[in-house]
């Protein structure tokens, strides 16, 4: 038991973080509670270091502490210690301000629970854990776009986390276990292994927004403050993803839940990008984008169980991803929530310019940078998985993905109409902390792109 | 030793990190540093030649670990078909710095644009791992996007984003191809020199990859009916961008045509070497009709790079269909030498109409008349680049031309009907030069200035080697058959 807790360490000084960051909101101190939140975070991803190259378990199998639940503390902590440093930059002053820390740390804590997940009951924990703490979040500003966003995003995730509890209960009943490794003794009965992973495509796909499961996302991503949307867009997300790896690595072949989950890929990715290539709302544009980068997700997981590059795929795009898409964000937040904010803001700040340029053709996946390395692995894991086929259509989509990112880029170096300067003269006031924020991301994105072996090296 | 290919390779790099770092600099000083630092990246690649290359395989190999664990690695490293590549390519990024440096808006972006270009053009061509091949590939076509979208004339924005993605489309077959040979390599790597000694697939793998790298080298080069973003990205890009790309960029795709397609899958690209021949005569002959519609001068270079382009697909290809070595190797050179002799004349032929369009700002054929009388200089020496683009005995071309329809004699003499590619071309430059520069001359531009000190420094160098290598050719071919002779495929 002791050894347990003490590969236990990082979630339970997340937890301790969550008590005195709400003990500091009770008492009225904002800032300690935004202090302690950073420093907790960032100390329990530090303690996750010695962690690395585990691979066991805790709690009987039902919780693993293994590469993918290592490098998704090392991916997650500091991108959200990065999120809350935006919120702060964003709902600093307002009423209530603790609390937005300490909720988006408890949707971490329920994340991590996601990636590590070595039994069903700690699925639905994630789902729930995450879940609940995400819609109080979107109804932060309490107006009605807030609340409407947090409603449809309640009511899908209730009747999606509903599916996914039925649906597991048939696991259940028929490995007569609730731990994911005795998912093996599923293989004889297909029928039943089948039920379950629809459930867990249902609940799982909701987290990750994958198509058909994907309506509320762009809503809420909308409606709640952009700080949250950035947040929700990379760490429930890429949690959900891990648990996604987690299930399937011990589903039965004969499921066919590879081909399953492709033609899942297929769908998000497509609709993912071809529906952002009709927003003129950089927020739903950027939801839509990352509903499609989802997809790319899938393309790893399909590969899961066929090769050793899967799990280093997948986790070297989390890292990717959670840079690119939070700096992508930082820079919204800056700008402005519409392509025309964005007419001519390469020119006037030329280094945050670059910055956002750096980051869109990075989800685009042009090399060096970062969502490259990420992708072409991805690339790399289908195709030796024997699904080829799925890289053909991920490649097409990563041409029109360009489309859909250049249309933030083409703005942004245009010659500002006149009609719009004097509404652009007042330029936006110095954000130190979204600065920074975007700074980290850029040194991550061109970093993860030259040089990913410390990740490749740790991981293999 | 000095790792000169990997100096020579991020020396424009660290220029323009210098540039970047200078927030508050003078144009002059920023067009000085752009045009020093090209300079050096110059003499680097002449240290590069003085070095030469090797009977058999890569020469002035430098490699540094980079992903181990997927076998990526940094390696550089030069033989007879990149040397003269890299040449060509520092010499036309030098004198493109010194034409630009006129250039008063933005110079800074510019600039820094331009070394960044230099770098991924040079990098391209003497990487030997696919995936810095790859890397270097791509971010070439980020920089030209944002060189046309930035600097070109009219209808920029639409041409940019129709080459960018376009060109996107393009290579990402070879992100596949790249995938299937690494995934065929036993043990798995990216080392293209291992693809090259012991091309990793066969049957219909091999052909299947051969395919996806013939899209993306056919959209690059570009070939017949994959050429429609070429006229766009031309005709709005701005001189030095258009010089660049049909001087630099252009052999891309040809170059990894011979190194991947045919180094890497050798017995597909046999076996489709009659389609591929059959692609390489249809460009030229389409790229010289498309030509001879032209009344815009600058649609009209650029339908030519597509004609020249074609019969450099037909060297290659007829080297891979013909049996004896030796004829092989002739292909070969002729296809090699051809790429050269095209960025030294074109990027004359550009650099040219730049300089007309920044006196006329218009580049209608039409509108010009005996502009010899007036700009002589300008004047002769758009003849000469024009005649040796034209193939005259004597300039650039000819000898690389020569050897590809010599030998397309020997091993397929149907295909000789491209010779008439050169009847034509020859047609349309005439009647371009009878239009612009001769009769009388044209009221409207009696005041045109003839060529500055500038204008003068950035042609004479093109024109001097049009007609050095015209008249001695061994001194690049002898460079290129060291290695050509040596091939096995």
């Amino acid at each position: 038991m002791a050894d347990d807790l003490a590969l236990l360490i990082p979630e339970i000084i997340v937890l301790l973080t969550i008590v005195f960051a709400l003990v500091a909101e009770m008492l009225h101190l904002p800032r300690i509670a935004l202090a302690v939140s950073v420093t907790g975070l960032l100390l329990a991803a530090g303690m996750t270091l010695p962690l690395l190259g585990a691979d066991t378990s805790v709690f009987g199998g039902t919780y693993r502490i293994d590469t993918l639940s290592v490098w998704a503390k090392l991916i997650l902590l500091p991108a959200t210690a990065l999120s809350i440093l935006l919120a702060r930059a964003e709902l600093g002053g307002s009423d209530r301000e603790g609390t937005v820390y300490v909720l988006i740390c408890l949707v971490t804590l329920g994340s991590l629970v996601l990636a590590s997940a070595g039994d069903t009951m700690l699925l639905v924990l994630g789902v729930l854990l995450s879940g609940l703490g995400s819609f109080a979040l979107v109804a932060y500003p309490r107006d009605d776009a807030a609340t409407e966003a947090a409603m449809k995003f309640f009511v899908f995730g209730s009747v999606t986390g509903a599916i996914m509890i039925f649906g597991l209960s048939y696991w259940f009943g028929g490995s007569g276990s609730t731990l994911l490794s005795e998912l093996s003794l599923l293989d004889t009965k297909p029928v039943i292994a089948a039920v379950g992973l629809i459930a867990v495509i249902v609940g799982l796909g909701y987290k990750a927004a994958l198509v058909p499961f994907h309506f509320w996302a762009p809503d809420a991503y909308e409606g709640a403050p952009v700080s949250i949307a950035a947040y929700m867009s990379v760490v429930p997300k890429i949690g959900a993803i891990f648990a996604f790896a987690q299930v399937v690595r011990d589903l039965p072949m004969d499921t066919h839940w590879p081909l399953v989950i492709a033609v899942v890929s297929v769908l998000t990715m497509t609709y993912g990008y071809l529906a952002a290539l009709a927003q003129n709302n950089v927020v739903r544009l950027l939801a839509y984008s990352s509903i499609a980068q989802a997809g790319y997700f899938l393309l790893g997981i399909v590969a899961v169980g066929a090769n050793p590059l899967a799990f280093v795929s997948i986790i070297v795009f989390a890292a990717a991803y959670a840079a690119m898409n939070l700096g992508a964000f930082a820079v919204l937040m800056r700008v402005g929530r519409t392509l025309d904010a964005f007419s001519g803001i390469g020119r006037r700040k030329v280094v945050m310019g670059i910055a956002m340029v750096v980051f869109l053709l990075s989800l685009a996946g042009i090399p060096p940078l970062a969502g490259f390395v990420g992708k072409f692995l991805l690339f790399g894991a289908a195709m030796d998985a024997g699904f080829t086929w799925l890289t053909v259509i991920a490649i097409l989509n990563s041409v029109l993905s360009l489309a859909v990112y250049l249309r933030i880029v083409v703005p942004m170096y245009q010659q500002p109409d006149d009609a719009t300067a004097p509404a652009q003269t007042a330029a936006p006031k110095p954000e130190p902390l979204i600065t920074l924020v975007w700074i980290v991301a850029f040194v991550f994105t061109l970093g993860i792109g030259l040089a990913a072996q410390p990740i490749l090296g740790q991981i293999s | 030793m000095l790792p000169i290919v990997s100096i020579t390779l991020f020396l424009p790099l660290l220029g323009a990190l210098l540039i970047m770092a200078l927030r508050k600099t003078s144009t002059q000083a920023i067009h000085a540093i752009g045009i020093i630092t090209s300079g050096l990246t110059l003499l680097g690649s002449l240290w590069m030649w003085s070095r030469g290359v090797n009977e058999t395989g890569f020469a002035q190999l430098e490699e540094l670990d980079w992903m181990p664990s997927i076998g990526a690695a940094y390696r550089v490293g030069v033989d007879g078909i990149s040397l003269p590549l890299v040449l060509l390519t520092t010499l036309l990024f030098f004198l493109t710095f010194i034409y630009s440096a006129k250039v008063k808006e933005r110079p800074q972006a510019f600039v820094v644009l331009m070394l960044l270009l230099e770098t991924a053009a040079i990098g391209t061509f003497t990487a030997l791992d696919a995936i810095l091949f790859y890397v270097f590939f791509e971010v070439s076509l980020v920089s030209m996007y944002f060189m046309i979208a930035g600097w070109g004339h009219e209808d920029r924005q639409r041409a940019a984003l129709m080459f960018f993605i376009y060109t996107l489309l393009g290579s990402l077959p070879l992100l596949l191809a790249i995938l299937g040979l690494y995934l065929g390599s036993e043990p798995h790597t990216f080392d293209m020199r291992v693809w090259i000694n012991n091309p990793p697939l066969d049957g219909l793998a091999a052909m299947l990859a051969l395919i996806a790298m013939l899209f993306t080298f056919a959209v690059k080069t570009p070939v017949f009916p994959f050429h429609t973003w070429l006229p766009a990205a031309h005709v709005q890009a701005p001189a030095a961008g258009s010089v660049i790309l049909a001087g630099v960029m252009l052999k891309f795709g040809t170059y990894g045509l011979v190194r991947f397609a045919l180094q890497m899958t050798p017995d597909a690209f046999r076996d489709a070497g009659i389609v591929i021949l059959i692609f390489g005569v249809v460009a030229a002959l389409y790229g010289a009709f498309a030509a001879l519609a032209q009344s815009d001068i600058k649609r009209l270079i650029a339908y030519t790079s597509v004609n020249h382009m074609g019969y450099v697909i037909v060297g290659v290809a007829i080297a891979a269909l013909a049996l004896d070595p030796a004829i092989r190797a002739t292909a070969l050179d002729g296809s090699v030498l051809q790429m050269v002799s095209h960025g030294l004349v074109t990027g004359a032929l550009f650099f040219l109409v730049g300089m007309l369009q920044d006196r006329a700002h218009t580049r209608e054929m039409d509108a010009f008349g005996g502009l010899l009388k007036i700009t002589p200089i300008l004047g002769w020496s758009f003849v000469l680049a024009a005649f040796a683009s034209l193939g005259l005995p004597g300039l650039a071309h000819f000898p690389a031309e020569f050897q590809i329809f010599l030998v397309t004699l020997q091993v397929e003499p149907a295909a000789v009907i491209v010779i008439l590619g050169i009847v034509i071309t020859a047609g349309l430059y005439l009647r371009a030069i009878g239009k612009v520069f001769l009769g009388e001359p044209n009221e409207k531009w009696l005041a045109m200035s003839d060529l500055n000190t500038r204008e003068v420094l950035t042609l004479a160098p093109l024109l001097i080697l049009i007609i050095v290598v015209g008249i001695a050719p061994a001194l690049v071919l002898d460079m290129i058959h060291k290695t050509t002779a040596a091939l096995q495929f």
